[in-house]
């Protein structure tokens, strides 16, 4: 009887920790998509820059954003940090959790306020959304962002 | 680039975007020893130089290598500067979006590594410096003040003029603002 006991208990915490090579994999994810992210605010800004956007493509590049902000909050399980492998995301993710989510959450928002932004017209109000998206994305950057070389 | 302080690393760049133009015209129109024309010699008078054949003011044979090298390993890591852009594509150089994205990532990365080259120049032109300074040459001081003992022999320097400095300055100001500008056609 103890020894099925003790065998459920082992059972448990190693089906509960995540393996290694998920959380490798969750980072990898989380690699591709940000910088997913980061050429479509890349195409998105050359298009606002230029004078004369070309719409579609800064829609296009929304819905990009849109969809991966949303993922993002399956990016950082504990445990996907510098302790495991080569990563941007800084320690202070888990310490200051509560925070982190929250600038999460306010990126998300942003990008979901974009992307309808995006679909009307109306230029002056696709630079605003997309300011404050940018906003979201150095307000985490700036804490939780370590640099990291390619 | 680091997170922070972006907007600082892109105006110490203008500055130095600035003072570079402000070189490279003194450098035709300033005072003798900074003429290019005066200071940057061949080969055959740098291994001349350094069978201690030659003698003269200002910039030696060899250091004249060293100020160009100087001037255009800046002028390289001002150019890629000024057409990248950063990994979150938050912030462009004035010229960023006069080429492709990639070509601004990888113009980026190579800033990055270029500055390795600046430091190196860097260090080796201040090490020859301190070298000269123990066998009893100072260079700054003549540099900044432009009065130095002569060889016997030697042409002494002919001084720019203080308004064609000004002009050269304004000249440099102005390229610059162009360039933060976008470079616009006119």
């Amino acid at each position: 009887m103890r020894i099925v006991v003790l065998g459920v208990i082992a059972f448990g915490l190693i089906a509960a920790a995540p393996s290694r090579d998920q959380a490798l994999k969750t980072m990898h994810e989380r690699h591709e998509g940000m910088e997913s992210i980061g050429k479509s605010v890349k195409a998105i800004n050359r298009e606002l820059a230029g004078g004369s956007p070309n719409l579609a493509t800064i829609r296009a590049s929304a819905a990009t954003i849109s969809n991966l902000s949303r993922k993002a909050s399956g990016w950082f399980p504990k445990g996907t940090g510098p302790e495991l492998g080569k990563t941007g995301a800084k320690p202070e993710i888990w310490q200051n959790w509560p925070d982190f989510t929250a600038k999460l959450h306010n990126f998300q928002a942003a990008a979901k306020m974009f992307s309808a932004a995006a679909a009307g017209g109306d230029v002056g109000a696709i630079e605003a959304r997309f300011g404050d998206l940018a906003g979201t994305c150095k307000a985490c950057h700036d804490k939780y962002r370590a640099e990291m070389k390619h | 680039m680091h997170n922070h302080h972006t907007d600082w690393h892109i105006w110490s760049g203008f500055m130095i975007l600035t003072l570079l133009l402000f070189r490279l015209l003194w450098g035709v129109v300033g005072s003798s020893t900074a003429r290019f024309s005066s200071f940057v010699r061949g080969p055959k008078t740098v291994l001349r130089y350094l069978r201690g054949g030659w003698s003269g003011i200002g910039h030696t044979p060899l250091g004249a290598l060293s100020v160009v090298a100087l001037l255009a390993a800046v002028a390289v890591q001002v150019g890629l500067g000024l057409v990248s852009q950063d990994p979150d594509g938050l912030y462009f150089g004035p010229l960023a979006i006069l080429v492709s994205s990639d070509a601004s990532d990888k113009a980026r990365d190579i800033h990055e590594l270029w500055f390795n080259v600046v430091l190196g120049l860097i260090v080796l032109h201040v090490a020859a410096i301190v070298f000269y300074r123990f066998r009893g040459r100072h260079l700054t001081k003549p540099m900044i003040t432009g009065r130095a003992v002569l060889d016997p022999g030697a042409e002494p320097l002919r001084r720019g003029k203080w308004w064609v400095a000004v002009i050269c300055l304004a000249v440099a100001f102005g390229i610059t603002r162009w360039i933060v500008a976008g470079a616009p056609p006119f």
